[in-house]
């Protein structure tokens, strides 16, 4: 391929399109963070704060009171606590999820039963079937069986709607592994079940961490099913609180992109520690 | 190292589902120490037999044995084989030492007998000085020797080997043939050995099985199998370049006989004295199959009209490709011929034919007639 000069004049300018598109709601979280209350509903609005200050930070930590707050209260604590219950959800909910989805993948993929290829099907369908459709029926068995407002709940529906979409990504991983490793292994003395994880798992430890990173990011996203799920500081994650500081006349813009950047790192790290095995996976190896 | 240990194939029948046989009623047995080379056309089904004797297909019929227990039904690990694949097979994720050693760990063996057992395989195969790096950072042919090593130092009962050089190039391939024999006639197990290259099983055989959809064509020596091929579809594939397959005719020929073939007509008066099941087929078709190193440019034999329409100097000698007179128009005949063989392209030529060294099948079975 010949790059003449007007073609990477042409990439540079997508590049930066896309890097502002991407960074620039996040820039302005930040300036808005580390502006006050006031300079945010000044008009006209500026990019970088005139006084920047850590003072919505403190607040969302520390807690607020009423009247400085600008309609926004906060409780010293339960913003920790929350972004806590986030991590273990997303932690606990991609472990599981994995561990179900893998054993999944490599039956589907390698063993030879009856009506695989149906179940496989059906599995892979459910994805296409919207949570809004089933959310009254998840809400009164949820209820029933005490799981409301609980971790342990909300983790079993996570686990339950990832794992489809787990199964058949690691499924055409294992379809396209070769086999012949874990037949050497067989011969050379392993039960199945020893194959799988000493040969197989390693061999798909680069799809299994991209899926991993794919599942704990979409759980430390997920807003609809908790918000519907929880009640208390108990098992609100850090997505539902932070919509509770919208308040009812007025909003503290700062502690709502406090909290909005605080809850963006995690997911950033775990992106950045992850990246070099998900281009892995993407690129084949 | 005595040889011991047999492996046998009684009767094996593989069906597939969807009803394709892939092996059918395949019987043989290699004997101990033996080379067996199991050889066909791709998809004949070799490499689903070798795989009933590692364990890693089900066996639909039949009874497979080696060193004469049962293992017909047995799980992979409790047949107590090697086998090397095709693409290598290694542990991506372990180095060279601990792919060489995975099978005796699995078998819980003492850490100081492991130790000796791969350094002495590294030794014989040449590997002591990449026994710590991982198979990504090896060539094909240092890949290869891996998995020979990971077969060796189990020292099973039974080799089993699926196309293992079919990845290497050519050089090394050639290379890698001689090491493996040398490897093998040390350890002495008996060894099946499937390939598709009919050189290979030529050069590397004890014995070779040629296999065709699934059935057994004919077990025998390097030699036997050259010299004496059962049928029209043995003799075509040993050998290289192939052997000539042409549609002829028998006839009368005042007290013997003579062979029309094309426009021209060999004289083969004790025709009938060598080959007596010949006997029935005067006035009617044969198939008859010249080897093109029984061609000549000079001296006795049956003479054919041909055209020079190509020709490959190997330097050593001559591979000449020859229409006939007389026959379809895409009829070539291949002749290996000596260097100095005076030819030119496009030319018309006369050449010769050893008469006794002809062979004869039937057209409609393709059974050979001796």
């Amino acid at each position: 391929m010949t790059t003449t000069l007007g073609m990477r004049v042409l990439k540079a300018l997508a590049v930066t399109l896309i890097v502002v598109w991407s960074l620039a709601p996040i820039v302005l979280g930040v300036t808005t963070s580390l502006s006050t209350q006031r300079e945010v509903n000044e008009g006209p609005s500026h990019w970088f704060p005139h006084h920047p200050t850590t003072q919505a930070y403190r607040a969302l930590i520390g807690g607020t009171t009423g009247e400085h707050s600008g309609g926004t209260v906060t409780q010293r604590g339960e913003f920790v606590q929350s972004m806590w219950v986030s991590a273990e959800l997303a932690l606990l909910s991609a472990g599981l999820t994995l561990v179900v989805a893998t054993m999944a993948a490599y039956a589907f993929g390698r063993l030879r039963f009856r009506f695989g290829g149906f179940l496989l099907a059906l599995l892979v369908g459910t994805m296409v079937v919207p949570i809004f459709v089933v959310v009254i029926a998840l809400f009164k068995l949820m209820a029933n069986a005490h799981l409301i407002d609980t971790k342990k709940g909300l983790v079993l529906v996570f686990v339950a709607t990832l794992t489809p979409l787990a199964t058949w990504l690691l499924y055409t991983q294992v379809r396209e592994m070769p086999a012949e490793p874990e037949e050497a292994a067989l011969i050379d003395g392993c039960r199945r079940w020893q194959a799988f994880v000493r040969v197989v798992i390693p061999q798909m430890s680069s799809g299994i961490a991209a899926v991993a990173a794919i599942l704990a990011l979409s759980v430390w996203g997920e807003f609809l099913i908790p918000l519907l799920l929880t009640q208390t500081q108990n098992a609100k994650p850090v997505t539902v609180l932070i919509t509770e500081y919208v308040g009812k006349y007025t909003t503290n813009y700062p502690i709502l992109a406090a909290g909005g950047v605080l809850a963006l790192i995690p997911p950033a790290l775990l992106a950045l520690a992850l990246n070099k095995r998900i281009t892995g996976m993407l690129a084949g190896s | 190292m005595t040889a011991t240990g047999t492996i046998t194939l009684e009767s094996v029948t593989k069906h597939f589902p969807g009803g394709v046989v892939a092996v059918d009623n395949l019987s043989l047995e290699v004997q101990p120490g033996e080379f067996l080379v199991l050889v066909g056309p791709s998809g004949c089904g070799k490499t689903t037999a070798l795989r009933m004797v590692a364990g890693l297909e089900p066996v639909t019929d039949g009874q497979i044995r080696i060193n004469d227990r049962v293992v017909t039904r047995l799980p992979p690990r409790d047949r107590d084989i090697a086998m090397v694949f095709q693409n290598y097979a290694l542990y991506a994720h372990m180095t060279v030492r601990n792919n060489m050693a995975f099978g005796l760990k699995m078998a819980r063996m003492p850490k100081d007998e492991i130790r000796r057992r791969v350094d002495e395989a590294a030794v014989m195969l040449g590997l002591t000085e990449l026994l710590n790096r991982k198979p990504r950072q090896l060539s094909g042919g240092q890949r290869q020797r891996v998995a020979m090593g990971r077969a060796i130092v189990r020292e099973p009962s039974a080799f089993l080997m699926d196309e293992p050089l079919s990845n290497l190039d050519a050089k090394l391939r050639v290379e890698m043939r001689g090491e493996i024999i040398r490897v093998q006639r040390r350890i002495a197990a008996p060894t099946l050995y499937v390939t598709h290259d009919q050189t290979e099983a030529m050069t590397m055989g004890d014995r070779v099985a040629i296999l065709r959809d699934g059935l057994l064509q004919q077990l025998g020596t390097p030699d036997q199998v050259y010299d004496r091929p059962v049928n029209a579809f043995v003799a075509g594939f040993i050998g290289s370049p192939s052997m000539n397959l042409l549609p002829a005719g028998l006839e009368a020929d005042g007290d013997g006989w003579a062979i029309s073939v094309g426009g021209a007509r060999l004289a083969a008066p004790k025709l009938l004295e060598q080959r007596r099941s010949l006997r029935g087929y005067l006035g009617k078709p044969v198939t008859l199959g010249i080897r093109p190193e029984d061609f000549g440019t000079d001296g006795g034999g049956g003479e054919i009209d041909v055209t020079v329409s190509r020709l490959e100097s190997l330097g050593s000698e001559l591979v000449a490709y020859l229409a006939p007179a007389g026959m379809a128009a895409d009829t070539l005949l291949t002749a290996r011929l000596e260097r100095r063989a005076s030819l030119a392209e496009g030319s018309a030529t006369r050449v010769t034919v050893d008469v006794d060294r002809l062979y004869f099948f039937d057209p409609d079975s393709g059974a050979a007639l001796t």
